[in-house]
């Protein structure tokens, strides 16, 4: 097993200030959904990560914490993950990207 | 070279994996996007095989959202690190032999002027310190006092990464590396002066822990290169390998060392002045003078 970025949604949204989409070395891999906050009724939408394409360098980690000061970024391992965005499963709206969660260790295992 | 060449051939999309898709319908050509936009549409870098944490490859991917015009966009790199990342991209990709890069580009910058004519394609390079500053320094330096009209970047990891860990011309005096265990003799090489004297009319220093600095700098630096002259940009992106640092403090050391040695630096000259500001309308290179005696009338 392998960690990967972990974002929660309650913190996120309630901030976002996106700036971990800025500083992620891989490319479409920390993504924005505007509804996934939204929806659940938070202020802004919410950062995610497609959890098939983190290295698990935990960049991210210190740029919530340090630079955001948010910490709402934590290293987890890919199989505690109940649900999770992964590449296939994420959509490109206009401004906006929409991911259906799913178990990421089914979706990678197929 | 247009938007064309990132549509589907008729028939064909169905057949596409979901990633070629999404860069039709969803990437940046033709739209203007920025660095605020990221997560929201789908980039032009792909999966890379690139080491987690890799400063160099988030410096890549910011400057590859900041060309202005991708879609008329041609990299230009050769061997190190950096090449694994940018041909990784969905813009045509060059692969010089170690060190030709700069004289590859000068021959592409060139003829497509002369296949295009007015219409700006632009011409990037983008090589590691030891292709920049060693093996290609000729290249590098002979383009520069030949005006070539394109833009030069260094991915300055101030180490041979891709090797081992042998000191290059960038590394600084007295390093300790895998492959210099005396520490190295020499000081680090002064690219940006070197620059300066060829006759770049754009040269900047940046760290990529500053992702609207590193976006402003790269567009300046192309628009410049349009027409005006060879331009030169020196990031400093570190190698968390070599150096031995945690990818969690990657950021951390680039700020320190952005403190340190690494300070932003940006020369312009006076031509590529005039230019953004006529043609692009830039307004921080405006005389100074000129802005408040220009303001009192609209106040009034």
């Amino acid at each position: 097993m392998y960690l990967v970025a972990n974002i929660s949604v309650e913190i996120c949204a309630s901030k976002s200030c996106k700036l971990c989409t800025q500083y992620c070395p891989e490319a479409n891999t920390i993504q924005y959904s505007e509804t996934m906050g939204t929806d659940k009724g938070f202020k802004y939408g919410t950062a995610y990560i497609a959890v098939d394409r983190c290295k698990g360098c935990a960049l991210c980690v210190w740029v919530c914490d340090t630079l955001a000061k948010n910490n709402a970024i934590k290293m987890t391992m890919i199989d505690q993950l109940p649900m999770a965005a992964v590449t296939d499963n994420i959509r490109y709206e206009e401004k906006t990207t929409v991911a259906v969660l799913s178990n990421p260790m089914i979706v990678i295992g197929n | 070279m247009s938007l064309d060449y990132v549509k589907f051939s008729g028939g064909f999309e169905k057949f596409m994996p979901k990633e070629y898709r999404d860069m039709v319908e969803h990437g940046p050509f033709g739209k203007k996007i920025s660095v605020s936009q990221m997560g929201s549409f789908k980039e032009i870098l792909e999966e890379h095989p690139m080491c987690a944490g890799c400063a160099m490859t988030l410096f890549i991917r910011l400057a590859i959202i900041a060309f202005p015009n991708p879609e008329d966009t041609i990299t230009v790199g050769t061997a190190g690190c950096g090449r694994l990342a940018i041909s990784q991209a969905a813009i045509p990709f060059v692969y010089g032999n170690y060190g030709d890069q700069n004289g590859v580009a000068s021959g592409l910058s060139r003829g497509l002027r002369l296949r295009f004519g007015d219409k700006p394609k632009d011409v990037v390079v983008m090589a590691g310190d030891g292709g920049t500053a060693d093996i290609g320094f000729q290249q590098v330096l002979h383009s520069w006092f030949r005006k070539e009209r394109f833009t030069t970047i260094m991915l300055d990891n101030e180490v041979y990464g891709n090797t081992g860990g042998q000191e290059s011309g960038m590394t600084n005096r007295g390093a300790v590396l895998k492959m210099a265990p005396l520490g190295k003799k020499f000081e680090k090489m002064d690219m940006l002066q070197m620059a300066k004297v060829a006759g770049c009319a754009y040269v900047a220093t940046v760290v990529p822990n500053n992702p609207r600095r590193v976006e402003s700098v790269i567009k300046k630096a192309v628009l410049i290169a349009r027409e005006v002259g060879s331009t030169y940009i020196q990031a400093y992106t570190s190698c968390n390998i070599e150096y031995a640092i945690p990818t969690d403090k990657v950021m951390e050391d680039a700020k320190t060392v952005e403190n340190d040695r690494y300070q932003f630096t940006e020369y312009v000259s006076d031509e590529a002045k005039q230019y953004l500001t006529e043609r692009y309308g830039y307004k921080d290179y405006l005389p100074k003078a000129a802005a408040p005696a220009a303001a009192i009338p609209n106040k009034a």
